[in-house]
């Protein structure tokens, strides 16, 4: 969309891309990647250090209030996925939660979004269950009623991110009529007040660290402040593409993390690890083949069209299968080495993996280009 | 060889058109035409003609299904990932057939979209008059033909995206490596707004029409079709001698503008209308919907609605690009291949058939595609190059009461005269200047199609 030369004026924060690329780049080398053990096997949630990743532009990039550069948002996620998968998807909620809050035109969201933008505040998106309810794959969790001055409701998302007492997501919910029968669906902010109590989730194999929660609403009133769309659906179409295109800089900071992994030993095991496929320079042709693709989607985020949104997926496929595979190599290239539990090339196998199974999956990534190619027909 | 119990003792044969790929069978004759199952080919009198396109017999030729020995295929270590095509229609499946011919061992994959049934498309337009269903026009079950030719049929499987550098094609369920890509995808309905593809019904592909072809076995019933251009015309007499009522809508106050002069023109509407078409020239249809009795509803730009059971929409293919813009293959109305190697701007991508242009232009025709597969074969196996000659096919339209046969190619600007005018035939031929460019004859004279 917009580049970010168009961007001139000095009082604008963050208005030089490159500036705000080596900063981003400066504090993940140099405070995340130290921490990526305590948040891999701790649990270490890093909102400290995302407090300052915000306040050096890495989650604004995207938004239009900060020149619409998508380009720069993922370049950001991809260099801290680079260090730190974990972090890498919170940036990935919060940036989504920006784009929610900005793309719902609610002056009191609107209100709320520079010091989300700056990381001051922080907040993730609980989109995984409704995405997938509108695609036929689940059903919906969460059900509200119209109430007077908003909705109230009622259900419990299984597992949330990024999310804390004080912060709040994205969420969906469904309105259902009398008989049971679907009216729409509403999205709003949920803020994670007294009336929230997160429950502890299940130990997960990989992303600690990203404060994931239980999240049961009973009753909870939601009111025209937190109202992000109503009905929901037509924004959704809207904003979309540009959802799954922020993901991709997880998987591409996984995947560039790996061949660096994977060059880092060439010196010492380059001659063994000749034998091996899926060596550095091949992953990097792919990986750079990948980014042409990016490169050109990543100007239209908004491109509503159906070939658009094929291409998308098409892209965030194959950005999850490269991550898998760049990280399986980053492994075997780096040996026993790569093995330990403090080496980054085994903790990417996890980040990898979660790649490929946050929603939305490969498997729901190809039924869903499955269903936007097959042919409409007369009923 | 009229002896009958000399035919008894010897195996059918098939012979196959080499205009359109009809195939005769002589055990199953043709009783459309008079010829009972059990015909031998030289018993068919000489004034016979294909029941799809129009020619006679001498237009066609001993089919022998190519004898392909296909050795049982092991899994290999880092084997060459091989030829990959895309699409299993008769370009696809002539591709492949054309490769297995030359070479047996090349591993050989086809994706498709649909099952890979083998069908013949031609006949979709002339299929529901003749009471055939969607078992009756498939020759061969896509996993036989595949088992047949040594394929790794991957069905019901779109094609996503392609990275010519990697050599890699995505497809909905993972990527696949080439070393030689063919793209054979075919061409798709193009649909304008006014035209919603869930009110439309459109005659492109097996499946769609296998729709179609269910509903209108439920009784007689109205259909209206919107293009009066090639397939609109032949759906139009197609469903009109299966008793159906057909209302033909045309923009253009003539059927197949451009292409017919008006004399031709007025020929094939009174024919249409000799069979109880109902023929509107020059309406534009503002939008079809549907109301709540079921039919639907056609709205005119003026004049008064129109209220059908179904609507199909023959308005006119193209090649979804897609694909060419991901991959940065040259597009320019259809993929853009070389006009004697067939290949795409890629060296490893060739293409065939209804998704190609040829220096700006389409070709979607049965009868060159047999030509472009042994091209294409000889250059993925890279065997001596045989290059492809490119020429106008005949067109043949398959309106049997009024065939029409067009040699050449018509241009808006060339010059119709009269050359013989009976109340059987018309030829006409087209100039442009002093130079010949087409030549058409309108009729039920045999001969005159012969040329």
């Amino acid at each position: 969309m917009n580049s970010a030369a168009e961007i001139t004026s000095s009082a604008t924060p963050w208005a030089d891309s490159a500036t705000v690329l080596a900063d981003v780049s400066d504090i993940a080398r140099d405070k995340l990647a130290p921490a990526a053990y305590r948040i891999d096997h701790e649990g270490y949630y890093p909102i400290d250090i995302m407090a300052q990743l915000g306040e050096a532009g890495a989650f604004a990039g995207h938004l239009d209030q900060y020149g619409s550069r998508y380009g720069l948002a993922v370049s950001s996620m991809h260099e801290i996925s680079r260090h730190c998968g974990s972090t890498g998807f919170m940036t990935w909620c919060h940036d989504v939660c920006g784009l929610y809050m900005e793309q719902s035109g609610n002056p009191a969201l609107l209100d709320r979004l520079a010091d989300h933008a700056a990381g001051r505040t922080f907040g993730g998106t609980a989109l995984s269950n409704p995405m997938k309810a509108f695609t036929g794959i689940e059903k919906m969790a969460l059900k509200a009623k119209k109430v007077p001055g908003g909705y109230s409701v009622t259900g419990t998302l299984p597992w949330v991110s990024h999310i804390a007492p004080g912060q709040y997501c994205g969420v969906i919910a469904a309105v259902d009529r009398d008989d049971g029968s679907r009216s729409h669906e509403i999205m709003f902010l949920l803020d994670i007040d007294e009336r929230v109590q997160l429950r502890k989730c299940p130990e997960f194999s990989g992303m600690e660290g990203t404060s994931t929660w239980a999240v049961p609403l009973v009753d909870y009133f939601v009111s025209e402040d937190q109202m992000i769309a109503d009905p929901v659906q037509p924004f959704i179409k809207r904003v979309r593409g540009a959802f799954i295109l922020l993901q991709l800089g997880m998987a591409t900071g996984v995947i560039q993390g790996s061949i660096d992994s994977a060059r880092e030993v060439e010196a010492s095991l380059g001659h063994v690890n000749q034998y091996l496929h899926n060596r550095p320079d091949e992953l990097q042709a792919e990986f750079d083949d990948m980014k042409v693709q990016a490169d050109r989607l990543l100007e239209t985020p908004f491109d509503g069209s159906k070939d658009f949104l094929i291409d998308v997926l098409d892209l965030r496929a194959r950005g999850a299968e490269l991550a898998l595979k760049a990280s399986q190599s980053a492994l075997l290239h780096q040996g026993a080495r790569g093995y330990l539990m403090t080496s980054a090339p085994q903790r990417r196998i996890r980040e990898a993996h979660f790649v490929a199974i946050v929603t939305p999956a490969i498997k729901h990534l190809r039924w869903e280009m499955a269903k936007q190619m097959q042919e409409e027909v007369p009923a | 060889m009229s002896d009958q119990n000399v035919d008894e003792t010897m195996p059918w044969r098939q012979y196959i058109c080499r205009a359109c790929g009809l195939i005769y069978d002589e055990a199953e004759g043709d009783p459309d035409s008079g010829l009972a199952p059990g015909t031998r080919f030289e018993d068919i009198p000489d004034d016979w003609e294909c029941p799809l396109c129009g020619v006679t017999k001498t237009d066609f030729e001993l089919f022998e299904r190519p004898e392909i020995k296909v050795p049982d295929q092991t899994t290999q270590f880092n084997r060459e990932p091989g030829v990959v095509v895309v699409g299993a229609g008769v370009a696809g499946w002539s591709a492949v057939e054309a490769i297995r011919t030359l070479d047996t061992t090349v591993p050989v994959t086809l994706v498709t979209a649909c099952n890979g049934d083998v069908y013949h498309k031609p006949e979709l337009s002339v299929a529901i008059s003749r009471g055939a269903d969607e078992s009756a026009l498939v020759r061969e079950s896509g996993s036989e033909a595949a088992k047949r030719l040594g394929v790794q049929l991957v069905s019901e499987t779109f094609v996503v995206g392609l990275s010519p550098t990697l050599r890699q094609l995505r497809t909905t369920r993972g990527s696949l490596n080439y070393t030689k890509l063919i793209l054979a995808q075919g061409a798709k309905p193009v649909l304008p707004a006014q035209l919603p593809y869930s009110q439309c019904w459109r005659v492109n592909d097996l499946s769609v029409w296998s729709g179609l072809q269910k509903v209108l076995t439920k009784g007689k019933q109205s259909v209206a079709i919107v293009g009066a251009g090639m397939i609109g015309c032949e759906l139009a007499e197609d469903f009109a001698r299966a008793g159906h009522s057909v209302t033909l809508l045309d923009r253009n106050t003539a059927p197949l503008s451009g292409l017919l002069p008006e004399e031709a023109a007025s020929r094939l509407v009174n024919s249409l209308k000799g069979l109880g078409v109902t023929y509107r020239g020059g309406v534009q249809v503002a939008s079809v919907s549907e109301p709540e009795n079921g039919k639907r509803r056609i709205e005119l730009e003026s004049g008064l609605p129109i209220e059908v059971d179904h609507v199909v929409a023959a308005t006119g293919l193209a090649t979804d690009n897609r694909l060419a813009l991901d991959a940065g293959l040259e597009f320019d109305q259809g993929l853009a291949v070389n006009s004697q190697t067939l290949c795409t701007s890629d060296p490893n991508i060739y293409a065939l058939g209804d998704c190609i242009s040829i220096k700006g232009m389409s070709c979607r025709f049965i009868e060159p595609i047999k030509h472009q597969a042994q091209t294409i074969a000889h250059g993925v196996l890279g065997l001596e190059p045989v290059n492809y000659d490119h020429s106008d096919p005949v067109i043949r339209l398959k309106t049997r009461a009024m065939p029409v046969v067009l040699h050449g190619q018509p241009s808006v600007r060339g010059i119709w005269r009269i050359i013989r005018e009976t109340p059987e035939e018309l030829v006409m031929e087209q100039y442009q200047g002093d130079k010949l460019i087409s030549r058409l004859s309108v009729g039920t004279s045999a001969q005159s199609r012969a040329a």
